[in-house]
C-alpha cells in the first residue's frame, strides 16, 4: 500500500534520513519507532506529501507521490505532531473544510461528519469552537479530520504525546478501532504504546531502518531463543558443562535465589543440528546428574529489542 | 481553490480582521470624503478615489498578514500541503479571498457615489473608470503583500514588513519626481503603482494600466507559488 524506495532527506547540510525504504502493508497498525531526531516525523512529512524527498520514491499504491501528488494525497488522512487546527472554527465548521478539501461529495458531507464525529467522541462539541477545546479534544479533532473523506491510510505522528492518562488510553483505543477498518501509521517514542497496539515494528536511528519486521517476530528472537535456568548444581562444574553445548551462544549466571542452585540465562542457536536447545540441556542435565527445578524459554521485550538495535548501531 | 477562498472569506469575519480593515478604510475614507467633497462642495469623485488609493498602502497589510505567514506559525500549512489541492489553488484562493473582502469595501464608499449624485452631478462612466483603477491597484497591492506574508514566519512581521515595502514604493513615486537623469525617472515611473493609476484618475481608460496592474498581480503570485514550492523543496 505505502512503500519507501531510498528515501533520502537533507535540511541544508544536515542529513535527516538517509536511504531509507520500508513497506507499510495494507490493513497493518505500523510503528515507527525512534528517539527524538531520529527521522520518525521527516520519514512521515514525505510519506504524507508536505514535502518531497531529495532522492528516492514514495509510493502510494504503486503510484509515484511526485508525480501524482493528488491521487496519492486522496488516500492519506495525516495528522501531524501539532494538530492543524483553527481556532477561529467551530468543530463542525472546520472539518465541513476539510471534506470540501478532500473532496467529499458536497450532499454527503453532513452525513460524513456526523459519522466522524460520532467515531472520535465529538458530537457533544460539534458547536464549539476549536480554540476553546481541551488538549484531549483537540487532540481527537486532529484525528477526525484526518478521517475526512474515509482515506485508506492514516498517518499519526506521535498522537499521545502531552495527553494526560486517560486520554493516553482514549486515543490508544481510537487508534486500536481505526486499525479494524484502516492501515495505521504512527510514530512514537513510547516502546510501551507500540507494543500494545502495532503488528508491524520499524525502528528508525539517526536517519535509518535498523530493524523493520512483525512485532512477533521482533520480539520472539529470531534464530536465537533464551531460555532460563535453575539448576541444582555448584555454579564451577556447571558452567563449563553448559558452555561446550552445541547450540548455546551465551551463559549468563543470574543472582541465585537458594543455596545450591544456579540461575542461568542461556542464549542458544536454535537451527542446531543436534535438536532443539531444551532437548539438548536436559540431556546433558541428565548426564550430569544435576536436577533441573525451572527452565522458561524466555521473549525479548520491545525495550530489550530497542536498545539492543540501537546500541548496535551507536 | 474554492474551499481555500471560502474558509478565508469566512475566516476574516471569524476574526476582527475584516471588520477591522473594512471599518477604519470606511472610517478615513469618510474624513477624507468630508474635506475633499461635503466641505469644497465638489463633486470630483475622481480626485478623491485618489486620495483615498493611498489608504491601501495603509490597510492591506491588514488584510494580507495572517494569509500565509499564520499558517506557517501555526503549522496549518501541513493539512493544506498534505491535502488533495495544488499550491496555485491554495494561493488563489486565498488571494481571490482577500480581493472580495477589498471589493465588497469598495462597494461600501458607492454610498459617497450616492450622496454626490443626490446633490450634485455623477458621470457613470468616468465613475467606472475610476473604481476600475481603483480596484485593480488594491488587487496589486494585495498580491504583492500577499507575497511578502509567505516571507514572513509570523502575522504581525508580514504587516511590519508589507506596509514597509508599500511605503517604499509610495516613496520611490517621490524620489521618480526629483530624479534628473531621464531613464531612471522613466523606469521609476513604470513600475510605481501610483503613476500607473492616474491615466483612471483622468477618466482615461487606459489599458496598458490595466495590463501592469494585472501583470504585477500576476507576477507576485507566481513568486509567491515558486516561493512557497522551494520551501517545500527545502523541508519547510
Amino acid at each position: 500500500m505505502i512503500e519507501l524506495k531510498h528515501v533520502t532527506k537533507r535540511y541544508g547540510a544536515t542529513l535527516a534520513v538517509s536511504d531509507l525504504s520500508f513497506r507499510a502493508p495494507e490493513g497493518q497498525i505500523v510503528g515507527l519507532l525512534g528517539q527524538n531526531g531520529a527521522g520518525k516525523t521527516t520519514t512521515l512529512n514525505m510519506l504524507t506529501g508536505y514535502f518531497p524527498p531529495n532522492e528516492g520514491q514514495v509510493l502510494v499504491n504503486g503510484m509515484d507521490m511526485l508525480h501524482n501528488p493528488r491521487e496519492c494525497k486522496r488516500c492519506i488522512g495525516y495528522l501531524p505532531e501539532k494538530p492543524p487546527l483553527y481556532d477561529e472554527m467551530t468543530v463542525e465548521a472546520y472539518l465541513r473544510f476539510v471534506c470540501e478539501l478532500r473532496e467529499v461529495e458536497r450532499r454527503a458531507i453532513v452525513a460524513h461528519i456526523g459519522e466522524i464525529m460520532a467515531i472520535c467522541g465529538l458530537t457533544e462539541v460539534a458547536k464549539r469552537l476549536v480554540g476553546r477545546l481541551s488538549k484531549g479534544f483537540r487532540q481527537r479533532v486532529g484525528v477526525a479530520q484526518a478521517l475526512c473523506g474515509n482515506p485508506p491510510v492514516i498517518v499519526l505522528d506521535e498522537p499521545t504525546v502531552g495527553l494526560d492518562p486517560r486520554q493516553v488510553v482514549e486515543i490508544r483505543e481510537l487508534i486500536r478501532q481505526l486499525g479494524k477498518t484502516h492501515t495505521v501509521i504512527f510514530s512514537s517514542h513510547l516502546l510501551s504504546e507500540i507494543q500494545q497496539l502495532c503488528q508491524r515494528v520499524i525502528i528508525l536511528h539517526k536517519g535509518r531502518v535498523i530493524r523493520e519486521a512483525d512485532m512477533a517476530e521482533l520480539t520472539d528472537g529470531g534464530d536465537k531463543v533464551r531460555l532460563r535456568a535453575s539448576i541444582a548444581m555448584n555454579e564451577e562444574k556447571l558452567l563449563p558443562a553448559l558452555k561446550g553445548l552445541d547450540c548455546v551462544c551465551r551463559v549468563k549466571v543470574l543472582p541465585a535465589t537458594e543455596e545450591n542452585i544456579t540461575e542461568v540465562e542461556l542464549e542458544c542457536d536454535a537451527r542446531s543440528d543436534r535438536g532443539d536447545p531444551q532437548t539438548q540441556l536436559f540431556r546433558l542435565l541428565c548426564g550430569l546428574d544435576a536436577p533441573l527445578r525451572m527452565l522458561a524459554p524466555q521473549r525479548d521485550t520491545l525495550e530489550e529489542v530497542f536498545l539492543r538495535a540501537t546500541a548496535d548501531e551507536a | 481553490m474554492i474551499s481555500v477562498w471560502k474558509r478565508e472569506l469566512q475566516s476574516y469575519f471569524y476574526t476582527p480582521v475584516g471588520y477591522l480593515f473594512m471599518g477604519v478604510f470606511l472610517a478615513l475614507s469618510s474624513v477624507m470624503f468630508y474635506l475633499q467633497i461635503l466641505s469644497q462642495r465638489s463633486s470630483d469623485l475622481l480626485t478623491f478615489m485618489g486620495q483615498i488609493s493611498y489608504l491601501w498602502m495603509l490597510l492591506t497589510p491588514v488584510l494580507t498578514m495572517r494569509l500565509l505567514a499564520e499558517e506557517r506559525q501555526k503549522r496549518t500549512d501541513q493539512l493544506l500541503l498534505t491535502s488533495p489541492v495544488s499550491l496555485t489553488g491554495i494561493v488563489l484562493g486565498k488571494y481571490l479571498a482577500a480581493v472580495t473582502v477589498m471589493v465588497l469595501t469598495v462597494l461600501l464608499t458607492m454610498v459617497y457615489a450616492l450622496i454626490v449624485a443626490i446633490y450634485g452631478q455623477v458621470y457613470p462612466g468616468e465613475l467606472m473608470v475610476g473604481l476600475t483603477g481603483f480596484v485593480l491597484q488594491g488587487c496589486a497591492f494585495i498580491a504583492l503583500d500577499l507575497f511578502i506574508s509567505g516571507c514572513a514566519s509570523n502575522p504581525v512581521s508580514a504587516a511590519v514588513m508589507a506596509f514597509g515595502v508599500n511605503f517604499a514604493l509610495w516613496i520611490l513615486d517621490m524620489v521618480e519626481l526629483s530624479v534628473t537623469a531621464p531613464w531612471l525617472s522613466g523606469v521609476l515611473s513604470f513600475f510605481s503603482l501610483y503613476a500607473r493609476n492616474e491615466p483612471f484618475l483622468m477618466g482615461q481608460l487606459s489599458f496598458a494600466s490595466i495590463g501592469f496592474d494585472l501583470s504585477f498581480a500576476a507576477a507576485c503570485l507566481v513568486l509567491t507559488i515558486h516561493m512557497l514550492d522551494s520551501r517545500r523543496y527545502r523541508g519547510g
